[in-house]
């Protein structure tokens, strides 16, 4: 028999509407699923219990009175711990920001809430969303439920811990150089990054401002879509969130891929593993069976990706994090006695290695006599991405690629810091482009998960879930639940 | 300048509030004076996820501000980061306009002693400014209530040679914000703020010396000094050391002018100078202006001080020096049109204005516009001398009686003081005059003899007598026919 986890957040939503399930019941049961399983995955730096109930309260005595009831009704969720929820601690997995309330909800929060989500906790991070393992939080790294030994990815990597696991069946991600996608694919799920703009970022923790979006994690496509008509929405408080009217993801759905053209850039995917590269082969096979033409597009220039993303994220890291000094919020170091040394010692307290080594890269990037060799050519090289990306478009409906070069490695494996950066190589393309793309589950290397990626020119973020979810149906291992966590709690 | 063979270069950037109703990147009021942080918004304080709105009020002033000035409104603009580290930043970086200002060149015309003088713009940007912190006994408290309250940046060109050009100059740009009610241009509150760029060099150099940079400076006087003493001070340097590099003489550094010492005094030398690490600002999107709405703003443009200046110099016949006097405030020049309404004498009105009543308000620390003299007032009593109702004598005193009673209306005065009524008829003169031809036959002697200073010198004994009241061409008109007849 079906247990409320196996559901999608549609399906808890549609029994609980249909009145099969009340909202306190599933509420329940997430909580009594994330203090059994979570201890091992440590996917959750705090879970909420008392608000969720209540909400979930209210929301049976609105559905018995016949009231009206949103759009996420029932339906569980866990934010991401560097998007803001008002009232409640965001944390980015920082030493620095411990003790930081939230003084105002994210947009993204904030709508997913005027729809009746009910919010379960804040997810675990790499702190400030620098890194792609989950390993770099302040407070312990998440685990992988398909090995626990593994790294869930990152940044994200609680909420797709979580999602995967099934102790939430949605979670908000944000991703900046691949941070929703790569850990999705490291955990089965879905998980999708929309048009840069799509989503407002007010409330979200910059990290690298240019690139970084929220967007959801799930174990669906549909879930997915569900989520972006709620929040894919025009912000004025976000100035670089797009001017458009709410789209329609649910009701395009599609079931083929008749008429579309998906352009692969085989040459820069020379370098990928046998077994990804295998994976990759059977995902295009299946593409094709679903009506797709194959073209190959030339994207050799995305090799300089993690180049030129670690320069300009890091610059524009270097001056959002400047903010975190002591003096108005955070953690003030209390050996501090002068104001040099409120910065020094705050920082030096505050910040963990990866964020510091960010931060001094952005500052040398943007240090007189070095900027125009790095950061103005880097932004250089991201116009050209930019362009080579409208080039392939101009033939091509979308671009698949896989979404990472090999699957989860194992938690503190990977001691080269430029090896762990090679983990985004397929993902920030996306970001510096600012293109919608998804990362759909696409078979196993022995337990751990292998992903597709769908890529689609900016704007075609309804197109990019509608052909994602035809290949989801088709590959068939969306829906799939690690062992060890396919029980009852 | 003492040294004459010595020629200062100097330019200036003035750091203008404007006078928006909310702050340039957030919701919160844009207003001075009111208890520490309280208008804020998370965006002023830099919380983390706060992202910054460019208010568009903003914009239309600085466009108007270019326009005003001939400048070319850039279609395309936008904001750059620039980080350095000081509690009254809120995010350790302030965004400005580094790489596309919205206004490119223009010119301010300034009248410099009476001269009306053209000095070219480099450029005009917009940023927002810091907050301000406050020292208490033991602790140090920041109050945010201005940070990001926008300024418009409005840097010269290096055309500058003399402390007068300088302050006339910046003089002329406060003028401007007046005039489009841009800026409440106090200079008290700090509303308007000039950085100073001075150098000096023997004359018929070509190339700038090394520079320095005078910060923060909020009065006219101050600019004025300080520029005089940084100039004297290089000068002095240079010549005490004439063998010496002058590069090494004078190094670029950065100062403030101690209003105590009478001296500026070094803050920084330019080789500590921060790295500020200028990016474009992510968060913010370009600013695109269209022609359609430079056209819109155009259209609107109220006058504009040199406008008035010369409308009052042509049509008035008013001196360069009185119509620059006059145009330099917007409310004085209002005042004066005020009263042009009832009394079509500009002249007169404007030596009432510029001379008679400054000059009797100077000890009392406030102007005609915070006195409470309505417009009305000036009019009338230039009126009544206009029309001989009182002489310019009684005219004087009854302005006397005005700032005692400010609000009183001189006809009023004029009316109640019986020593006011002006003597109108020959009869009660001509005594007078018979008086005083009687009293001074020496003076009778020296005007038949052409001397014309005893003619005045009697007319004056006549007056003398009838205590300023008597209408002076009744009492020329009598001493003339006497004299005359005498003859």
């Amino acid at each position: 028999m079906k247990k409320i986890f196996h559901f999608t957040a549609l399906q808890l939503r549609d029994h609980f509407l249909k009145g099969d399930l009340s909202a306190e019941e599933i509420v329940h049961h997430y909580i009594k699923r994330i203090h059994a399983y979570d201890p091992k995955l440590g996917a959750f730096l705090k879970v909420f219990s008392e608000k969720p109930l209540e909400k979930a309260r209210e929301l049976d005595k609105r559905r018995a009175a016949k009231k009206p009831l949103g759009r996420l009704a029932g339906i569980p969720i866990g934010i991401k711990d560097n998007i803001h929820l008002k009232g409640e601690i965001t944390t980015c997995a920082s030493k620095f920001l411990k003790n930081y309330t939230a003084p105002f909800s994210s947009t993204a929060v904030r709508l997913l809430e005027e729809e009746d989500a009910l919010f379960l906790g804040k997810m675990n991070l790499d702190e400030f969303a620098m890194g792609s393992s989950n390993e770099t939080s302040a407070y312990f790294p998440a685990h992988n439920p398909w090995d626990l030994e593994c790294s869930p990815g990152g940044s994200s990597g609680g909420s797709a811990s979580a999602v995967a696991a099934r102790l939430l069946p949605i979670a908000l991600g944000t991703d900046t150089g691949g941070s929703i996608r790569q850990p999705a694919a490291f955990c089965g799920i879905v998980g999708f990054k929309p048009t840069y703009g799509r989503v407002s970022r007010y409330g979200l923790i910059a990290y690298g401002s240019s690139l970084d979006q929220i967007g959801p994690l799930a174990t669906t496509t549909a879930d997915c879509a569900l989520m972006m008509e709620v929040m894919g929405r025009h912000c004025n408080r976000d100035s670089t969130s797009l001017d458009l009217p709410p789209e329609s993801f649910l009701d395009n759905l599609a079931t083929s891929f008749k008429g579309i053209k998906i352009g692969i850039p085989w040459q820069f995917l020379e370098t990928l593993n046998p077994v990804a590269s295998k994976n990759f082969s059977q995902s295009v096979e299946i593409l094709k069976s679903l009506g797709a033409e194959i073209v190959s597009c030339n994207l050799d220039i995305l090799k300089y990706s993690i180049a030129v993303y670690y320069i300009l994220a890091t610059a524009e890291a270097s001056t959002n994090l400047a903010r975190f000094d002591g003096i108005r919020y955070g953690v003030r170091s209390k050996k501090a006695k002068t104001l040099e040394e409120i910065y020094d010692f705050s920082r030096e307290d505050g910040f963990g290695t990866e964020v510091k080594k960010r931060i001094m890269l952005g500052t040398y990037v943007l240090s007189s006599g070095y900027k125009d060799d790095y950061y103005k050519k880097a932004q250089k090289v991201r116009t050209l991405m930019i362009e080579a990306f409208e080039n392939v478009f101009e033939t091509c409906d979308l671009v698949a690629m896989p979404t990472c070069p090999f699957p989860a490695f194992k938690l503190n494996s990977i001691q080269d810091p430029l090896e762990m950066y090679l983990q985004d190589i397929f993902t920030i393309p996306a970001n510096l482009a600012g293109l919608p793309a998804i990362s759909i589950p696409s078979g196993f290397d022995g337990p751990k998960p292998l992903s597709l990626q769908i890529i689609g020119p900016q704007l075609h973020d309804v197109n990019v879930i509608r052909y994602a979810h035809a290949f989801e149906k088709a590959a068939g291992y969306s829906q799939r639940i690690p062992q060890a966590f396919d029980e009852e709690s | 300048m003492k040294h004459e063979h010595w020629e200062a270069v100097i330019g200036l950037e003035i750091h203008v509030q404007l006078n928006t109703r909310s702050k340039l990147f957030s919701s919160a009021p844009n207003r001075f004076g009111d208890e520490p942080n309280v208008n804020i918004t998370e965006v002023c304080t830099g919380q983390p996820g706060a992202l910054p709105v460019l208010n568009e009020e903003a914009i239309r002033k600085a466009v108007q501000f270019g326009l005003a000035v001939g400048s070319k409104i850039a279609k395309y603009s936008t904001f750059d980061r620039k980080s350095y580290f000081y509690p009254d930043s809120p995010r350790n970086f302030q965004i400005t306009q580094f790489e596309n200002p919205i206004i490119v060149g223009g010119e301010i015309i300034a009248e410099v002693d009476g001269v009306a003088r053209t000095f070219p713009l480099s450029h005009a940007h917009l940023e927002d400014d810091a907050g301000m912190l406050k020292h208490f006994s033991h602790f140090a408290g920041v109050d945010y209530n201005r940070a990001g309250v926008p300024l418009i940046e409005i840097v010269s060109k290096p055309c500058m040679h003399t402390p007068r050009e300088a302050s006339s100059y910046a003089r002329a740009v406060k003028a401007i914000f007046q005039y489009l009610d841009a800026s409440d241009c106090n200079m008290e509150e700090g509303s308007l703020r000039f950085d100073a760029n001075i150098s000096v060099r023997p004359k018929g150099e070509k190339e700038l010396r090394n520079k320095i940079e005078i910060k923060n400076m909020n009065s006219f006087a101050f600019l004025e000094l300080a520029i005089e003493s940084e100039v004297n001070r290089q000068i002095e340097l240079y010549t005490m050391q004439p063998h010496a590099s002058p590069g090494k003489v004078i190094e670029s550094g950065t100062y403030r002018w101690d209003p105590e010492k009478k001296r500026t005094v070094l803050m920084r030398k330019k080789e500590k100078a921060e790295d500020y690490r200028y990016f474009p600002e992510p968060d913010l999107v370009p600013i695109l202006i269209t022609e359609a709405y430079i056209e819109k703003i155009k259209e609107k443009l109220p006058e504009l001080p040199h406008h008035r200046f010369n409308r009052y110099v042509k049509e008035f016949g008013l001196s360069e020096y009185s119509a620059s006097l006059l145009t330099l405030e917007k409310a004085l020049a209002d005042y004066f049109e005020e009263c042009l309404h009832s009394c079509p004498h500009p002249r007169a009105l404007c030596n009432w204005i510029t001379v008679e009543f400054t000059g009797r308000l100077k000890e009392s620390g406030h102007t005609l516009l915070s006195f409470g003299i309505p417009p009305a007032h000036i009019a009338l009593l230039v009126e009544m001398i206009e029309k001989g109702t009182i002489t310019g004598r009684i005219a004087k005193s009854v302005a006397d009686d005005m700032v005692k009673m400010p609000g009183k209306d001189p006809a009023k005065i004029v009316k109640e003081n019986p020593d006011y009524q002006p003597m109108g008829d020959a009869h009660s003169i001509e005594p007078l005059v018979e008086q005083v031809l009687k009293e001074n036959p020496e003076s009778i002697a020296d005007f038949k003899a052409g001397r014309t200073k005893a003619f005045a010198f009697l007319v004056g004994q006549v007056m003398k007598l009838t205590r300023g009241k008597a209408d002076p061409t009744l009492v020329n008109a009598l001493l003339h026919k006497k004299l005359d007849a005498n003859s």
